[in-house]
């Protein structure tokens, strides 16, 4: 079996702020399709960082990301076509309803002739409640609008998906429906990085799971290394262990 | 991509609390403005008519008598604009009328008899409201506008696509200025509706162009606040922040620049009043007409001395001949030396308040609602350049009526060397109908807009470089 190119690629990525803090050191990571790759640590530790260097909210201070082998730095644009993101809070226009803001998104993301039953087809998808269709996002719940953020992710149907932290605040049982997406979208050839504080959840979905501290990766395990560790204990080993020198 | 922000950010506006209440306060408060101002306006120029007829019965009865006596004065009314509807500008600031006499003009009251002290913080108009509530509500609308996003995290929604940070830009400031002009427009529309049946002469003459490009500088201005609102919230991580800096900002522009502006004028050219320019021409007169009265008399006695009673008035003899033409030069060099020195003094003091008010409104451009308030009273009538026209008018009128009606009277005051006084009177006849009218010819648009070219450059300037800015700052804004 050939081992496709990475959708998402760090190479060698460095971050320092301009206050000083090095937030990322050196970040090699790859993301293939049909990948979930699952990014833990603490706060700080250099998650958002490395997803808002892939989505260009900020330059790297070396190293470069790719996304579908283009430089996100060089060509953002082109890059971004390529990528969808959904935040641990999927923040929407509270007044639009949740067609017009999945209608809003498309467009952006170079969907911008999708009819109206295509839009309820997607939130049918992701579990949304028919009656909440056309209804202001305002008076969504949390987990109603992670919901409809996936459902954004998927109408741009790009290959590669960035979540950070998403499934944070939700309920067990929405974190398990948004689960269930992830493994559906996984199954369709997406390249998914996911931050994550959730290490049960990372290990039942992530392909592989790397544990970042002080803006290093650690540690990185395939699914079938953890079938034999404890990836608990590895992680809090890793969070007791003495600060990384630079 | 740029139709779909735009689209989204109307859209957002619209559905916001904030717009019902902003187009609530545009189609309450303008078309009740112009309203009211209309029925004032019609209220004046009904008092004006009736000033014309009682001046111009005044003048058909004028008694050549009285005109020897130098009992007579003349009034030139001023009509008002019917563009004071829109803005009032100066209008109620001009003096009501100009008196002529023999010795130059003087200036009438004012027309704001009526002033309240609530009337000095600006008059209710269409302009007023422009300037005063709907710069403030564009800055609110604009005050969010990135920051805002930000906070929400909309913005890291919308950048996570591969869009143009200068099409967002672009097209949030489009589309939210969209949602201010409709309303805005909207009530502009229905001021003038409610203008119709009072019968307001919206298709005379050059109105319906005075009226459009005023619309489109009241666009321009709202436009304006509109992007120094988006300037101020690129600045801005916080929309809190923004909110302060917009009202600073605000106060500022309307409340602060224009009122400095004028008392730093003041202080830079200092202009004498009214009343000092009264005084000192009056003494000019009086100073003039003692020496040339005295120089009569002296002559007078030399001439006529030692001859018998009556010889005076006997235009035949040759005393007469002799003092005649010596009379009539005296008083021909005293009245072109008057008419010299008392302009002089008139055109001093017009120039030295033309310098102060220039200044003062050069200072003022500093700010772009003061811009604004002088072109569109000067569109519409009521600014500096309709007090220009005024004087000119008044000036024109004086020459005027000195040639056809003030030197047909010769008024000899005589100050003989015994101290007694003496005073001979001759007169042409004049027909007061054929007097000339006094007409104040109101400077046409094209006269508005070039006398208002550094206004309009402040505004390109107050447009151009707060977005500048704003493109700039969002270009690097931090959207994390």
């Amino acid at each position: 079996m050939t081992n496709p190119n990475p959708i998402l690629k760090a190479d060698d990525l460095s971050k320092r702020y301009e206050d000083g803090v090095l937030a990322l050191d050196h970040l090699n990571l790859e993301v293939r399709p049909g990948e979930v790759y699952c990014l833990l640590g603490a706060n700080g530790a250099g998650k958002t960082t490395t997803i808002n260097l892939f989505l260009n909210f900020i330059p790297p201070t070396t190293g470069t990301c790719y996304i579908q082998g283009i430089d996100v730095n060089k060509d953002p644009l082109e890059a971004k076509k390529h990528v969808a993101f959904v935040s641990e809070n999927v923040m929407l226009y509270g007044n639009f309803t949740a067609r017009q803001n999945l209608d809003f998104f498309a467009k952006l993301g170079g969907k911008p002739n999708l009819t109206k039953e295509q839009y309820y087809q997607v939130m049918r998808r992701v579990s949304l409640q028919e009656k909440a269709f056309e209804q202001r996002v305002k008076t969504y719940s949390k987990g109603m609008r992670q919901k409809l953020g996936i459902s954004i992710a998927i109408i741009k149907d790009a290959s590669g998906i960035l979540l950070d932290e998403p499934t944070s605040g939700l309920d067990p049982k929405a974190a398990e429906e948004f689960q269930e997406i992830l493994a559906e979208l996984k199954g369709e050839g997406k390249a998914i990085l996911m931050s994550t504080h959730d290490i049960f959840r990372a290990k039942d979905i992530g392909d592989r799971v790397g544990i970042m501290k002080e803006g290093r990766l650690v540690m990185e395990r395939t699914r079938e290394e953890l079938q034999y560790e404890d990836l608990v204990k590895i992680y809090i080993d890793y969070m007791k262990s003495e600060p990384l020198t630079a | 991509m740029l139709k779909t922000i735009v689209k989204k950010e109307l859209l957002e506006n619209i559905f916001s609390y904030r717009f019902p209440l902003f187009a609530l306060i545009c189609v309450i408060l303008i078309p009740l403005g112009m309203f009211v101002n209309n029925a004032q306006y019609a209220k004046r120029l009904k008092d004006y008519n009736e000033q014309v007829r009682l001046a111009d019965e005044a003048q058909s009865g004028l008694k050549i008598q009285d005109l020897m006596a130098g009992r007579v004065t003349i009034k030139g009314f001023r009509p008002p604009s019917q563009l004071s509807v829109f803005a009032q500008g100066l209008e109620n600031a001009f003096p009501a009328y100009y008196q002529f006499a023999q010795d130059g003009f003087s200036q009438g009251e004012s027309s704001s008899g009526d002033a309240t002290l609530t009337s000095t913080q600006g008059k209710f108009d269409f302009v007023f409201l422009i300037q005063m509530v709907i710069s403030l509500v564009g800055l609110l609308f604009a005050s969010d506008m990135i920051s805002g996003e930000k906070e929400s995290g909309t913005l890291r929604a919308m950048l996570s696509n591969s869009l143009p940070r200068d099409a967002i830009l672009v097209g949030k400031i489009a589309g939210g200025y969209l949602a201010l002009l409709a309303p805005f427009f909207v009530a502009l529309v229905m001021g003038v509706l409610l203008l119709l049946p009072g019968g307001f002469p919206i298709f005379a003459g050059d109105i319906p162009a005075r009226i459009a490009v005023m619309a489109a500088a009241a666009a321009l201005f709202i436009l304006i606040y509109y992007v120094i609102g988006t300037m101020v919230s690129a600045m801005s991580a916080k929309a809190r922040t923004s909110l302060v800096a917009i009202l600073l900002i605000w106060t500022g522009f309307q409340l602060v620049i224009p009122k400095l502006s004028d008392m730093a004028a003041a202080l830079i050219y200092p202009v004498r009043t009214d009343t000092q320019v009264s005084l000192e021409k009056s003494l000019l007169v009086n100073t003039l007409e003692t020496e040339s009265a005295k120089e009569l008399g002296r002559q007078y006695d030399q001439i006529f001395a030692g001859t018998k009673s009556g010889t005076a008035d006997d235009a035949n003899s040759p005393e007469r001949k002799k003092w005649d033409p010596i009379r009539d030069d005296l008083q021909l060099r005293t009245r072109e030396k008057k008419a010299a020195q008392l302009a002089a003094i008139d055109e001093t003091f017009l120039a030295q308040q033309r310098r102060q008010r220039n200044l003062a409104a050069t200072l003022s451009l500093i700010s772009p609602s003061s811009a604004f308030g002088r072109l569109a009273a000067d569109i519409c009538g009521t600014g500096d350049l309709a007090r220009t026209k005024y004087i000119e008018a008044v000036r024109s009128h004086q020459k005027a009526l000195d040639n056809e009606l003030f030197s047909k009277v010769k008024r000899t005051l005589m100050m003989h060397d015994n101290g007694r006084t003496t005073m001979m009177f001759s007169a042409q006849p004049v027909d007061p109908k054929t007097l000339p009218k006094f007409v104040v010819a109101p400077a046409t648009l094209g006269e508005a807009l070039k006398a208002n070219t550094s206004s309009l450059l402040a505004l390109l300037f107050w447009l151009i470089a707060p977005f500048g800015i704003a493109y700039v700052r969002f270009l690097k804004y931090d959207v994390r």
